[in-house]
C-alpha cells in the first residue's frame, strides 16, 4: 500500500500542488444486530479505500475512491477540485510546519476480533439479551449491537510522512425498552475499545456488565417520579459532567469552531468559576480516543483547554494552527477514507477538585443528582441540551429516589461560573461516539460536580 | 461511477451464484453515487470535494438462517468472496422462525423527475458558483452576518436490486442542495447558528428564498428577549417539529416497533390521536421527495400511505418481513444500511397537509407566544413514551402578534402524544425540506420553561 500511495503523491507534487496526502485503509468490519433473540444483521466485510487531500492555490481538493488502481486520476481530480475551490478565495490556506515521522505502529491483542468465530459473537449476544431479560420482567424489547474492526490505515504525506497505524475496533450497545401499567421508558448502554480485541467483550464489556448498566436504568425508569421544569441546584456525576465537557464546551474550544462560538475572543481569560480545570489528551494509554499521531501525521498531545479557570488552549489541525497561530495539538481526525480530516476531540475531561462526595450535598434542599445521559447536544452559542436516563432527587441534603426523563439545559460559559464544588474522587470514563459531520470515538468523563441554582435549567414533565 | 444497468448484471450474477452455492434465497443491492460538493468554512470556499463510491449489499438466507455481507468494489471476483462471506455467516447464525420469504416482483409506480442531466452534468466550478452566490448575497443583505458553515452540492445515484424470487429492478436519480449556517456578534457572544437550505432533483435553486429566510432570522436573533416560563402557545417550524416527530411519533408508527410491543399507539388504528387538523401521509413517490424512489431497498414498490387522516390513526409503515410477521402488506419502507446490512423500517417523505392561513397571520394573533425555528436535543427523547424535552435554539419570543427577538435556553417540554392534540392551527405554505414537506403549526398550552 505505501508504495501505490507514495507513486500518488508524487504525481500530485509533478502537478505542482503544495501539498498532497493520502490514507489508504484495508480493514475487515463486522456489523451485528440481534432484536429479541432474531440475528437481524450478520454482516462481514474487506473494505479498501483511499482518501486523496490536496492543496493548491491556498485551498482544498478531496477524492475519495475504492479503486486503487486509478489513484493518478484521483490525484489529478483532486487537484483541479482545489483549483476550482481556490478562484473564490480571498485568503489562501496554508499549514503550519510539522515534523515528518516515519513509523509502522504495532498493535497486539490477545484476540484479533476477525478471528473469533461468529457463532462466539452470537453467543455473546445472546447471553446478553437473556441477562437483560432476567433482570427485571418489565422488560419488553432487547436490541444488541456489536461492531469489530481490525485492520491497518496508512499515510503518506509530500512532507514525508509515512506512518501505518492499526485500526481495531470492538463496540458493544445494548437498547431496552420497559413498559408497565401503559408506561413505556427506555436506556441505552455502550461500551467500546480501540486498543484491546475481543478479550475486552470477555473481560469489561461481559454481558453480565452491560445487562446490569442498561436494565437497571431501565427499571429506574419506570419506577421513577416524573421531573420538574425549572432551575435547580444538581451535582452532575462523571457519565454526565463528561458529556457536559464534550458536547458544551469541548465543541467551542475546537478551532474551526471557535471563532464563530462564545469563545471567540476568550483566550487567556477567566471562563469559569474558581478550580476548574478541563483537559483533552489524546495520550492517556488505552483510552478510546488515544492514538500516537492524528490523520495527519501530527503526534497526539495533552491540551489544556481550561487551567486555573483561565481558557488556556483551543484544540487545533495543521490548518488552524497556522491560521490562528495555535499551538499544534494532533487533532486531525477522519472517520475513515471516505472523509477528511477535520478537528475532533480525544479524551475530555474535568480535573478533580477537593470536596468530598457527601460535602457537595450539603446545603441543597431539592435538586437533582444527575447520573447518566442519553444523547448531548451543543450550539455556537453555548446552549446546550442533554437527555438524562438515569437521575435522583436529592432532599435535604440526602440522595432521594429515581426520577424519569429529566431533561437538562442551559448556556455552557455561564454554567461554568456555577459550579460550586468539585469531588476530590477518581472517575471512569464514558465512552462513546461523536458525531460532527463524521463519527469519532471518544472517552469523556470528569468527577462529580455541583452546580448552583441557576447553572442548569430542568425540562421536566411534572 | 457504476451505471444501473452494470450493477443490475452484478446483482443477477450474485442471485444466480448465491442459488448455485446453496442458498436458499439470495437479495442483491448495489449503488453507485458521485457527488461533488463545496464547503464553506469562515465566509469562504475551503474545499471542494468528489465522492464515487460503489457499494454491495448481499442477503443470503440457507433455511432460516439469515447472513450479509458488502463490498465496495463492484467485480465478479470481489461479490463472489462477499457472497461466501455472506453464505458463512447465514450458515454460522441462528434461525429465525417468522422469516418466510424475499419480497415478490410488483408493479412500480411511474415517477417523473427524478433525473435530471443537469445535475448530472454539474462541474465543480458550478458548485462553487452557487455556494459563492448564496453566500455573498446573504452577506450583503444583513449587516454583520458571517457564514459560519454551508456549501453546495450536486450528485447522482444508480441503484438496482435483485432477489431469488425474480424481482430485477433498476433505477437512477439527482439531487442537488445549497446550505448556509449563519451567525452574528451579540452583546452576549454570537446569535444561534441559522441554517436554511434547498435541497431538489435539479438546479433550480430558490436563491431568493433561502437568502431571504436566513437574513430575516438572522436579523430577528440580533435582538435578544426574555422568556417566562408557563403554559403558553408555541409555532413551530417543520425544521423543529420534523426532529421533534421523527424521535418520537415516527418511531412509534414502524412496524417493529408495533410489533415489538415498543409503540404506544400500537391498538389505536381507527381511533383519533391527534387534532382533526393534523393530516400526516408518508409519501415515497411525491416528485419533490429528495427520498422518493420508485422501489424501496427490498425492491418494494414505493407508495403513499395515510398515517393520520383528520386527527385519526390510519396505518403504519411496513418492509416485508415485518408485514409477513404481522399479516399485513408492505408498505415500501425497508432502509438498508449498506455498509452494516441491517434492514430496517423508516419513512420516506413525510406530508404534513397544509391548512388555510398565512403564517403572518397565525403570528399576529399570538398574545404571548414563542416561534421555535430549531430544536436541540430531539434526539434524547423517549422514543417508546413519547416524552420530549428540548432547548428551542433559536426559539423567538412573540408578544401582541410581533417576534420580538430571540430567547436564549428557552426549553419546551412535553409528550408527543399530547402535542398532536394540542394543534389549533397549520399555516398554508408547506416547506420542502429533506425528508418531510410541511407548514408550520400552532400548539397550545405547552410547557414552556424559560432560563433563570
Amino acid at each position: 500500500m505505501f508504495d501505490r500511495l507514495e507513486r500518488a503523491v508524487e504525481r500530485g507534487r509533478d502537478l505542482g500542488a503544495s501539498y498532497v496526502e493520502l490514507r489508504g485503509e484495508d480493514g475487515f468490519l463486522e456489523f451485528l444486530q440481534m432484536d429479541d433473540g432474531r440475528v437481524n444483521a450478520l454482516t462481514q466485510r474487506i473494505e479498501r479505500g483511499v482518501a486523496i487531500r490536496v492543496l493548491a492555490d491556498g485551498a482544498w481538493g478531496f477524492v475519495s475512491t475504492g479503486k486503487l488502481d486509478g489513484l493518478d486520476g484521483a490525484v489529478k481530480e483532486a487537484y483541479s477540485m482545489a483549483k476550482a475551490a481556490a478562484r473564490t478565495r480571498k485568503d489562501k490556506i496554508s499549514l503550519a510546519n510539522v515534523k515528518a515521522y516515519r513509523e509502522v505502529i504495532e498493535l497486539k491483542v490477545d484476540r484479533d476480533p476477525r478471528d473469533v468465530p461468529i457463532e462466539e459473537k452470537i453467543a455473546y449476544m445472546q447471553d446478553m439479551t437473556k441477562a437483560i431479560r432476567d433482570y427485571d420482567e418489565r422488560i419488553t424489547a432487547v436490541t444488541v449491537k456489536v461492531r469489530t474492526a481490525s485492520g491497518s490505515k496508512y499515510l503518506v504525506t509530500s512532507d514525508g510522512a509515512r506512518i501505518r497505524s492499526p485500526i481495531m475496533l470492538v463496540w458493544s450497545y445494548p437498547w431496552v425498552t420497559g413498559k408497565e401499567k401503559g408506561q413505556l421508558s427506555a436506556a441505552r448502554h455502550e461500551e467500546a475499545s480501540t486498543h484491546r480485541g475481543w478479550e475486552y467483550m470477555d473481560e469489561v464489556a461481559t454481558p453480565q456488565h452491560m445487562a446490569e448498566q442498561v436494565a437497571k436504568r431501565v427499571k429506574l425508569q419506570l419506577e421513577g417520579v416524573p421531573a420538574k421544569g425549572g432551575s435547580f441546584p444538581c451535582i452532575t456525576g462523571p457519565r454526565v459532567i463528561g458529556v457536559l465537557a464534550h458536547e458544551a464546551l469541548g465543541h467551542l474550544a475546537e478551532a474551526d469552531l471557535t471563532i464563530n462560538s462564545s469563545f471567540n475572543g476568550k483566550l487567556g481569560k477567566v471562563v469559569a468559576s474558581e478550580g476548574v480545570n478541563m483537559i483533552d489528551d489524546g495520550t492517556d494509554p488505552g483510552n478510546l480516543g488515544t492514538s500516537r499521531y492524528d490523520d495527519e501525521g501530527v503526534p497526539s498531545s495533552k491540551v489544556e483547554i481550561i487551567r486555573d479557570s483561565v481558557l488556556t488552549e483551543l484544540l487545533s489541525n495543521r490548518e488552524y494552527s497556522a491560521k490562528s497561530d495555535l499551538r499544534l495539538t494532533g487533532n486531525a481526525r477522519a472517520e475513515s477514507y471516505l472523509h477528511p480530516p477535520i478537528i475532533r476531540m480525544r479524551n475530555t475531561y474535568f480535573e478533580t477538585g477537593d470536596h468530598s462526595f457527601e460535602e457537595l450535598f450539603e446545603g441543597i434542599d431539592f435538586g437533582y443528582y444527575l447520573a447518566d445521559f442519553r444523547g448531548g447536544q451543543a450550539q455556537m452559542n453555548a446552549s446546550f441540551q442533554v437527555g438524562i436516563q438515569e437521575a435522583y432527587e436529592i432532599v435535604d441534603g440526602e440522595m432521594g429516589g429515581p426520577v424519569r426523563d429529566l431533561s437538562i439545559s442551559g448556556i455552557a460559559t455561564d454554567s461554568l461560573f456555577k459550579i460550586e464544588g468539585i469531588s476530590k474522587e477518581e472517575f471512569p470514563y464514558e465512552l462513546g461516539r461523536c458525531g460532527k459531520g463524521q463519527e469519532a470515538f471518544v472517552a469523556s468523563g470528569g468527577p462529580d460536580i455541583r452546580f448552583g441554582k441557576g447553572g442548569i435549567t430542568f425540562g421536566g414533565q411534572g | 461511477m457504476t451505471d444501473e444497468r452494470t450493477l443490475l448484471e452484478l446483482c443477477r450474477h450474485i442471485v444466480a451464484s448465491g442459488e448455485r452455492m446453496g442458498a436458499t434465497a439470495v437479495e442483491a443491492q448495489a449503488s453507485s453515487t458521485s457527488e461533488v460538493e463545496s464547503n464553506i468554512e469562515l465566509s469562504q470556499i475551503s474545499s471542494v470535494n468528489r465522492k464515487d463510491l460503489d457499494g454491495i449489499a448481499i442477503r443470503t438466507f440457507v433455511g432460516q438462517r439469515m447472513g450479509s455481507a458488502f463490498t465496495n468494489i463492484p467485480t465478479k471476483k470481489t461479490v463472489d468472496e462477499a457472497l461466501s462471506l455472506a453464505l458463512k455467516a447465514a450458515k454460522a447464525s441462528t434461525p429465525d422462525e417468522d422469516w418466510t420469504s424475499l419480497p415478490k416482483p410488483a408493479k412500480y409506480p411511474a415517477i417523473k423527475g427524478l433525473w435530471h442531466d443537469s445535475v448530472a452534468d454539474c462541474d465543480s466550478a458550478r458548485v462553487v458558483e452557487f455556494a459563492e452566490e448564496y453566500m455573498s448575497r446573504a452577506i450583503g443583505a444583513e449587516p454583520g452576518l458571517m457564514p459560519a458553515y454551508g456549501g453546495s452540492g450536486a450528485g447522482t445515484e444508480h441503484s438496482a436490486y435483485a432477489n431469488s424470487n425474480g424481482i430485477e429492478h433498476a433505477e437512477r436519480g439527482t439531487t442537488a442542495y445549497v446550505f448556509l449556517a449563519a451567525i452574528a456578534q451579540i452583546e452576549s457572544g454570537v446569535t444561534p447558528a441559522i441554517g436554511s437550505y434547498d435541497i431538489r432533483r435539479d438546479l433550480k435553486f430558490d436563491l431568493d428564498w433561502v437568502v431571504e429566510d436566513i437574513v430575516s432570522m438572522i436579523r430577528l436573533c440580533k435582538r435578544t428577549s426574555e422568556g417566562v416560563s408557563g403554559s403558553h402557545t408555541v409555532i413551530f417550524h417543520p425544521d423543529a417539529y420534523q426532529q421533534m416527530l421523527f424521535y418520537t411519533l415516527i418511531q412509534s408508527i414502524r412496524g417493529d416497533n408495533v410489533a415489538r410491543g415498543k409503540s404506544m399507539i400500537a391498538d389505536k388504528i381507527g381511533e383519533a390521536i391527534a387534532s382533526k387538523l393534523v393530516t400526516i401521509v408518508d409519501d415515497g413517490t411525491i416528485p419533490e421527495g429528495v427520498a422518493t424512489s420508485m422501489a424501496d431497498d427490498e425492491g418494494v414498490p414505493r407508495r403513499r400511505t395515510p398515517i393520520i387522516e383528520k386527527g385519526v390513526l390510519r396505518s403504519f409503515i411496513w418492509d416485508s418481513y415485518w408485514a409477513s410477521k404481522m399479516g399485513v402488506e408492505s408498505t415500501g419502507n425497508a432502509s438498508r444500511s449498506m455498509r452494516q446490512g441491517q434492514v430496517e423500517l423508516s419513512p420516506s417523505t413525510v406530508v404534513v397537509e397544509p391548512g388555510k392561513r398565512d403564517i403572518k397571520d397565525l403570528v399576529s394573533e399570538v398574545k404571548h407566544g414563542y416561534l421555535v425555528r430549531d430544536v436541540q436535543g430531539a434526539h434524547s427523547s423517549n422514543p417508546e413514551s413519547g416524552d420530549f424535552s428540548i432547548v428551542g435554539n433559536p426559539a423567538v419570543l412573540i408578544e401582541d402578534g410581533e417576534m420580538k427577538g430571540a430567547v436564549h435556553g428557552l426549553m419546551v417540554s412535553g409528550n408527543v402524544f399530547d402535542l398532536m392534540k394540542q394543534v389549533v392551527d397549520v399555516a398554508k405554505t408547506p416547506l420542502v425540506l429533506q425528508g418531510l414537506i410541511g407548514p408550520e403549526i400552532v400548539c397550545e398550552d405547552m410547557k414552556v420553561i424559560a432560563r433563570e
